[in-house]
């Protein structure tokens, strides 16, 4: 009985340490490549936008906080406007998708 | 209330009406009247502007070439006409047009010339071109207003079937006319070469240019007079307005307080040092396109970016070498004039003329659609009336100046050059091994570091 117990307490502890290091080891950022569907900014001094991206690959609906001042810029003057294609780099802070890198990919 | 407080008080009310005025833009009252009608309202107050403008880079994307191997010059050179491979079009084989449909149908709009003061689509008012259609048709605002909507700003499709770039001419944006800050600039000078920052690779923010840190803008630098704007020697920036700027122009030529540092201004040029870094493309092949998600094609391009290079080191003395197969600067260590510089090495793939050993430019309009880069070429050769060539694919080499992405902070310093596999190649440079190893030692500033770093590291 004893020597039961102590090889479930034995077992236990080991699945809990392998569960707390797979969490350690889990990526804190994604990146994708979408389409913006929405874009909210509102007002010339916003300081914080949100964006709709549909991602290429999954089709999946992701909405993304932009804080940056360059990309806030560039929605204000429409340099960024919906429709245009994005490559983005997000990670999720206190349950929010902020955006860490955000850009067109288009060229010339 | 003393016999001054009147006075004083009526003094202060003047400043205050007089600031409050400096901030609007003299000619409001008359474009709230009459509207905007584009450089014939600015000419209202500013006479000849159009006409000057007519006269420079912007415009003409092209100028005479005077410090430069093996071109002619008495021609003018520039993004309008060069064949080089960071772009491998030009103005005119990859003039503003519609793409063929792609395999999903879809067709969209492609030219070197959509950063364009001007309407790209038409000889009339296109790059280059002169007369008071071509004056007419200066985009003022895209440099010059504050509040620019760039909806406005997109290639379309006028009544006659060209292919022409909007403007935003409206009343809001002209009232908004201001000094060109930054984002100005940035609207075509970012995105250059095929995408944001891929060109020069560098972010003109707070965080990466110290600059930037100051609230400085672009024009704080280039100081334009006329329209004529201030560059550096870039050996691959040919074209030109005939001023040129360099940071001792505010700096002076002993701008450290270390006497040892400035020592080294004469044979190290500043971006050495305060330019550590570069990023942005340093590869792409011509010869091969690769499909994107949207079903049209981009050259296939290795991109880092910004802060993400290392430079390569050489002497430069403002001359370029101009080579098929090579573009990069000239100097030695011989020649007083030279400096060293850092560059960004960028080599690509692309076809030359097996005949004559020279470079094909390509209209990037077949290749976008369908991938077909000798299609590409085709286009761009009847377009200059080439009728025989032999497509090969072969590798052009090219030294890119390395001028923003200053730092003071995390500038180089002594241990990152006087030490074995420093920074600088010494042997590469031209010093003899016994030098080199004179060069490479601590020795050479143990002394003076000791002492700079005694009054920072007092504990």
């Amino acid at each position: 009985m004893r020597k039961a117990l102590s090889a479930a307490l034995t077992f236990t502890l080991i699945t809990l340490a392998v569960v707390s290091f797979s969490r350690v080891a889990h990526a804190d950022e994604t990146k994708m490549l979408g389409v913006i569907t929405k874009i909210d900014c509102t007002g010339k001094d916003a300081k914080t936008a949100t964006v709709l991206l549909k991602d290429n690959k999954s089709g999946n609906m992701v909405s993304i906080t932009v804080n940056d001042d360059l990309t806030l810029d560039k929605f204000k003057d429409h340099r960024i406007v919906e429709g245009d294609e994005i490559r983005c780099k997000y990670e999720t802070k206190d349950g929010k998708t902020v955006s860490t890198y955000f850009r067109k990919t288009a060229g010339c | 209330m003393g016999k001054l407080t009147i006075p004083f008080a009526m003094l202060a009310v003047l400043i205050t009406v007089s600031v409050t005025f400096a901030k609007d833009h003299p000619g409001r009252e008359y474009m709230e009247k009459n509207g905007y009608n584009g450089p014939a309202t600015c000419e209202e107050c500013h006479p000849g502007v159009a006409r000057e403008f007519l006269d420079t880079v912007h415009w003409k994307h092209a100028s005479k070439v005077t410090n430069v191997d093996n071109i002619d010059p008495e021609q003018e050179y520039g993004m309008k006409n060069r064949e080089y491979t960071f772009c491998n079009g030009n103005d005119i084989v990859n003039n503003l047009k519609e793409t063929p449909r792609n395999s999903e149908g879809k067709s969209k709009f492609t030219g070197c010339n959509t950063c364009h003061p001007g309407d790209p689509g038409d000889e009339l008012h296109g790059v280059g071109s002169t007369g008071p259609a071509a004056e007419a048709s200066i985009d003022c605002l895209v440099c010059h207003s504050s509040d620019y909507d760039f909806r406005l700003r997109k290639p379309v499709k006028d009544d006659k079937g060209r292919v022409i770039m909007g403007q935003d001419r409206t009343v809001k944006a002209a009232l908004a006319v201001a000094r060109p800050s930054a984002k100005n600039c940035m609207t075509c000078h970012e995105s250059a070469g095929g995408g944001a920052y891929v060109k020069r690779g560098f972010l003109f923010t707070r965080e990466n240019d110290a600059h930037a840190a100051r609230g400085m803008v672009c024009v704080d630098c280039h100081k334009t007079r006329k329209h004529k704007i201030p560059t550096g020697f870039d050996p691959n920036n040919w074209a030109n307005d005939g001023v040129r700027l360099a940071c001792a122009d505010c700096h002076g030529q002993s701008p450290h307080k270390d006497t040892h540092i400035n020592m080294h201004t004469d044979r190290i040029a500043c971006q050495t040092c305060h330019i550590p870094r570069t990023g942005g493309a340093f590869s792409k092949d011509f010869t091969r396109w690769t499909k994107q998600r949207d079903g049209f094609y981009e050259p296939t391009t290795l991109n880092k970016e910004a802060n993400e290079t290392t430079p390569v080191f050489a002497w430069y003395n403002g001359a370029v070498a101009n080579t098929p197969r090579f573009i990069g600067p000239k100097g030695s260590r011989d020649d007083k004039k030279s400096r060293i510089y850092p560059f960004k090495v960028y080599q690509a793939k692309a076809y030359y003329n097996k005949l004559d050993g020279n470079l094909l430019s390509m209209d990037f309009a077949p290749p976008m659609a369908t991938g077909d880069t000798l299609a590409g070429v085709a286009s761009a050769a009847k377009t200059l009336g080439i009728k025989k060539y032999e497509p090969v694919p072969g590798w052009q080499t090219i030294y890119l100046a390395s001028s923003h992405l200053v730092t003071r902070t995390k500038a180089l310093s002594c241990e990152n050059c006087h030490a074995p596999n420093g920074v600088l190649n010494f042997r590469a440079l031209g010093y003899t091994e016994i030098e080199t190893e004179k060069l490479t030692t601590p020795s050479i500033f143990f002394e003076e570091y000791v002492k700079r770093h005694a009054e920072k590291d007092d504990w």
